[in-house]
């Protein structure tokens, strides 16, 4: 068979492709379950509604929506620092991707958090410094994410919108090309800059929220460098997650994959887990906990299996060979993405003893409105694939949505190979 | 000459460096970061030999506080199992092996000098005295997170599970009755003066007392929360080891230490903005050449470029 070298090359809307499908309405149903029921735990409480008490007052709403999952979703951060920081110019094509996938996994956590706290109407306070205590490290992230998520993460989700509007608004034209582009062009920088200032700040103090827990999280998690680690595993499951996006969008809507550049993103995350990992070892030995690794209780077991199932994948994705092939890059993606989340989940769940015998396990409604929630976020990506020009395609994509913009949409202005106008104004100068 | 984007890139976090570290190691001295003590705290001794478990201090605190009674055992009894949002004071039975002594244990808030409760709390709506030291609730400031549930090694701080409106519910030390004259209710009513009231210091060199006039009476000669987690207001003396009461080995510094180098990360908030000035101008000059690429690339396609 003959291989097609395909290079992702611009980003291209998902077109010719029903908007409202069986799965995007199962979706939207779960989305709504979810706030139905969000409701009715504002009204009843959250002892009737979840299986969290007084001994496990965290549950998954904060420790699996918003501490995994906002992890999950830093693309944007890791893969923006490679891309933007050290200038991989190839990974530019994979960014709005990377960016969108964390703008939605950062909202449907931001309204876990809000449905979890029980006086949310308190929270106001977050507006006026004066009453923040500056040193817990939930304040850190209370003031920081939702930061980042309204400015930065919101600004970078900007540019494929205005593209959209300009091409299908004519008479927002004169504004976006007189008022926007110069904004965008003067103010970028900065704004990417805060973009990852930011994500460093909160994702490490996500870590550093279970400092306080002490001697009853786990020896093998407990640390010192936990905010460090932390903020390290959301680098790479940034990766993950968006290797496995862009696989899973290419595969369900038919669009050619770039393994060339997805080589290039399992490459870097590679070798972020392998450090990262020499790193944790170093840090156990160095605190003279090796010894509770080979405990074999259930601590160890589950080491083990967050160990092996980020090492395994890595290491075998260090041959080029393995990363061309579609099936092997998309497995390993999906194991190291279950382990970093395992990683993250531990230290606030599995791995902390809050006191012996004791137990949480999500009811019903609590599992039903973390997972509507997810549901929403999905939902909005698939939404948004389709009416933006997010997924990274070949040149030859966008042609062919010239096409089918033609018929379907004739008030379209799209670009046309025509290099009579080569001084018009645009984004970039 | 134009510096290549890796000279810029070395150049910029060969400044940033050495100033980060400098902020972190130079100005923080162990001394300076510990945390203010209270001028007078107040304290509670209990004496687990004391004790006849009469239950007297769990009525009178639930009397005391307005809290509605918990007969969630039987409906009959206010025999609640563990402290929760109706019960801020318990006395509880500890027979942990068939072989140990049996000892009751009074559980209330421990009034921490450094409490971990307070450093959680992102709105200090959970607040340390500066006078009596005693730690306080405030509803206004509180979001209902429930960090100082997460952070309290001693699991005080109780949340109203089932209200609408809920509330934390941890003992305050009656400082209501404190400020017209009385004592705490629990130290009011009990009958054989196992658990009294008074300054933190005269009552550990009380119990200091007690452990001198019988030696090898108290486990391990010892008083927990003279250095307990930094130290403790309330203070324990025990016939059976503290671990079997349920008073768990916190290590002598105080919880929120684990904190410190985060406190001193973002002290002033010098080096997040140093990070970020760090990233803007490694930006600023990679955001040139990405628009001067851009700009080829339209010229080599023929397309409006992508952001």
């Amino acid at each position: 068979m003959k291989h097609i070298i395909v290079r992702w090359q611009r980003g291209v809307p998902v077109y010719a492709v029903p908007k409202i499908t069986p799965f995007f309405v199962f979706l939207c149903a779960m989305g709504a379950l979810s706030i139905v029921l969000s409701a009715y735990r504002e009204w009843a409480g959250l002892g009737p509604t979840t299986g969290m008490n007084d001994i496990y007052a965290w549950g998954i709403w904060k420790t699996f929506n918003t501490m995994v999952l906002t992890g999950l979703g830093s693309g944007g951060f890791s893969v923006g620092i490679a891309a933007w920081i050290f200038y991989r110019r190839d990974l530019h094509s994979v960014m709005r991707t990377a960016v969108l996938t964390s703008f939605v996994a950062y909202f449907s956590g931001l309204v876990a958090l809000g449905v979890d706290v029980g006086r949310p109407w308190n929270f106001y306070q977050v507006l006026m410094p004066w009453t923040w205590n500056a040193h817990s490290p939930l304040l850190e992230v209370a003031v920081c994410m939702p930061l980042y998520a309204c400015v930065p993460l919101f600004l970078e989700n900007t540019p494929p919108l205005i593209e959209r509007w300009y091409y299908t608004w004519p008479w927002f034209r004169p504004f976006i090309m007189k008022h926007l582009v110069p904004a965008i062009r003067s103010t970028y920088p900065y704004v990417i800059a805060l973009a990852y200032a930011l994500p460093m700040m909160h994702q490490s103090s996500l870590g550093a929220l279970m400092l306080l827990g002490g001697s009853r999280v786990h020896v093998l998690w407990q640390s010192p460098f936990l905010p460090l680690l932390y903020v390290w595993a959301a680098g790479f499951l940034g990766y993950a997650c968006v290797i496995g996006v862009l696989m899973v969008a290419c595969l369900s809507w038919k669009r050619p994959m770039d393994m060339r550049i997805l080589g290039v993103l399992a490459r870097i995350m590679s070798w972020l887990i392998l450090t990262w990992n020499v790193f944790r070892f170093v840090d156990i030995l160095a605190r003279g906990q090796i010894g509770a690794a080979f405990a074999f209780d259930r601590f160890s077991l589950l080491f083990w299996i967050e160990t092996l199932l980020l090492v395994c994948p890595s290491v075998f994705m260090l041959w080029g060979g393995n990363r061309r092939i579609p099936s092997r890059l998309f497995q390993a993606d999906l194991l190291i993405a279950v382990g970093g989340m395992l990683y993250r989940y531990d230290p606030t769940s599995f791995a902390f003893t809050a006191r012996p015998g004791a137990v949480y396990f999500p009811s019903a409604i609590e599992a039903l409105i973390a997972a509507g929630y997810v549901c929403l976020a999905i939902a909005a990506f698939v939404l948004a694939a389709k009416y933006l020009p997010i997924l990274p395609a070949p040149v030859s994509a966008w042609h062919g949505m010239e096409h089918y913009a033609r018929v379907v949409h004739p008030d379209w202005k799209l670009e046309t190979h025509d290099f009579s106008h080569q001084n018009r104004p645009h984004f970039a100068n | 000459m134009e510096l290549t984007r890796r000279e810029a890139l070395r150049s910029v976090v060969s400044k940033c460096v050495p100033v980060a570290t400098a902020a972190l190691c130079l100005p923080a001295t162990e001394a300076a970061e510990a945390p203010s003590q209270p001028k007078a705290p107040v304290g509670m001794l209990y004496d687990t030999t004391l004790c006849i478990g009469c239950k007297a201090c769990v009525v009178a605190c639930a009397e005391a506080n307005e809290l509605p009674r918990d007969v969630s055992l039987d409906g009959l009894h206010q025999a609640p199992e563990d402290l929760n949002a109706f019960t801020k004071n318990i006395i509880k039975l500890y027979k942990p092996h068939e072989q140990s002594p049996d000892s009751f244990v009074k559980q209330q808030c421990m009034h921490c000098i450094d409490p971990a409760c307070v450093a959680a709390c992102p709105f200090k709506a959970l607040w340390k005295d500066d006078g009596n030291g005693i730690v306080a609730w405030e509803p206004s400031r509180c979001i209902g997170c429930r960090y100082c549930e997460i952070a309290c090694a001693y699991h005080v701080p109780k949340f109203e599970w089932d209200m609408i409106n809920p509330k934390i519910v941890k003992c305050e030390f009656c400082e209501p009755r404190l400020n017209k004259g009385y004592q705490p209710a629990c130290t009011s009513v009990c009958p054989t003066h196992a658990v009294i009231f008074g300054p933190r210091q005269d009552l550990l060199s009380q119990a200091k007392e007690r452990i001198e006039q019988a030696p090898d009476k108290y486990f391990e000669n010892r008083v927990y929360g003279e250095h307990e987690a930094g130290g403790t207001q309330v203070l324990y003396l025990s016939h059976v080891p503290f671990e079997d009461i349920g008073l768990p080995d916190v290590g002598p510094a105080p919880i929120p230490a684990a904190l410190k180098w985060q406190k001193r990360i973002y002290k002033f908030l010098a080096l997040p903005l140093l990070m970020y000035a760090m990233l803007a101008s490694i930006m600023k000059k990679n955001w040139i050449d990405h628009r001067r690429e851009m700009r080829e690339e339209e010229e080599r396609t023929g397309l409006r470029p992508q952001l």
